[in-house]
């Protein structure tokens, strides 16, 4: 086996484990009184809510309600959460669930992909580009990513939801297979064969 | 052919674990086999590499933050919920 080969599945789970660490230690140290780690995890659940709208849901306008529902929820339900670490399976669902609320609003209006490049309208009315995160990135690299982006959002496309609901859950948000099947209410192994089906879908269209 | 190399059934059958040894998750016998296997059919080793670029693909899109103007409103909310609380 390669080095790189061997490097994936741990990073994968690191990362994952990661996550699971910063959010239980912003709901511990929320409950014991930090205003700052209160309003760090506010900001972390309506960035998801926010993503989950745009890559999955399709609907820049439904953004805002999902945002407004995943701040008043989690602002609830950090103070009387137990487990801690359960929290990221729970944001999740909330997330889904007020999207799903909301897309069921616009049953007739065809769902649709968002680029994270795409120029989204701000409250001026002028076309706003989402941000980068590391701005001291190359021209070169940055146009490449865009690219990327640009293919991905264009492949998500040609998924079924329920196939870009596991992609973005797994591959973009990094949860485990077993978060998954908690968020989606459904097993793992079904994880599994749904994501290994999505990922050759993927493939062929990243690649074709 | 090796006994290790293409042959559509056992490629076939190696497939559907191609994701899970992608992700790290096979383990013992099967792991094994499936190392082995690549070693020896180029088919399937392009197709374990095209499955882990797709995967590194779909990582890197969550390396975007919220817009200004939608990060300027989720932090206007924060602040408007928590002084509310603080009022009650």
């Amino acid at each position: 086996m390669t080095k790189r080969q061997k490097s994936n599945p741990s990073d994968s789970e690191k990362a994952s484990g990661a996550h699971e660490t910063d959010y239980a230690s912003l709901i511990r140290a929320s409950q014991a009184g930090s205003h700052a780690a209160m309003e760090r995890l506010l900001m972390k659940a309506q960035e998801v809510a926010y993503r989950f709208s745009l890559l999955v849901c399709g609907h820049a306008d439904d953004a805002d309600d999902a945002m407004q529902e995943a701040l008043l929820k989690t602002y609830r339900y950090a103070a009387q959460i137990q487990q801690p670490e359960a929290f990221r399976t729970w944001l999740y669902r909330t997330v889904k669930n007020a999207c799903l609320i909301s897309r069921r609003k616009r049953v007739h209006e065809p769902a649709r992909v968002w680029s994270l490049d795409e120029p989204v309208v701000g409250e001026d009315g002028h076309a706003q580009a989402l941000d980068v995160v590391d701005p001291g990135r190359r021209p070169d690299e940055i146009m490449a990513n865009t690219r990327l982006r640009r293919r991905l959002r264009e492949a998500l496309q040609t998924l079924d939801p329920g196939y870009r609901e596991i992609v973005f859950l797994r591959e973009v948000e990094g949860l485990s297979t077993k978060e998954v099947a908690a968020v989606v209410g459904i097993s793992e192994a079904n994880v599994k064969t749904r994501l290994h089906r999505a990922r050759l879908m993927l493939r062929q269209q990243l690649e074709g | 052919m090796s006994p290790q190399g293409h042959a559509p059934d056992r490629c076939r059958a190696l497939l559907v674990q191609l994701s899970t040894y992608v992700d790290g998750e096979l383990a013992g016998a099967d792991r094994r086999a499936v190392v082995a296997h690549l070693k020896h059919c180029p088919c399937c080793q392009a197709m374990a590499d095209g499955l882990r670029h797709t995967v590194e693909t779909c990582r890197k899109a969550k390396a975007a933050r919220l817009p200004a103007d939608v990060r300027a409103r989720a932090r206007a909310r924060i602040a408007a919920l928590l002084a509310a609380e603080a009022g009650k």
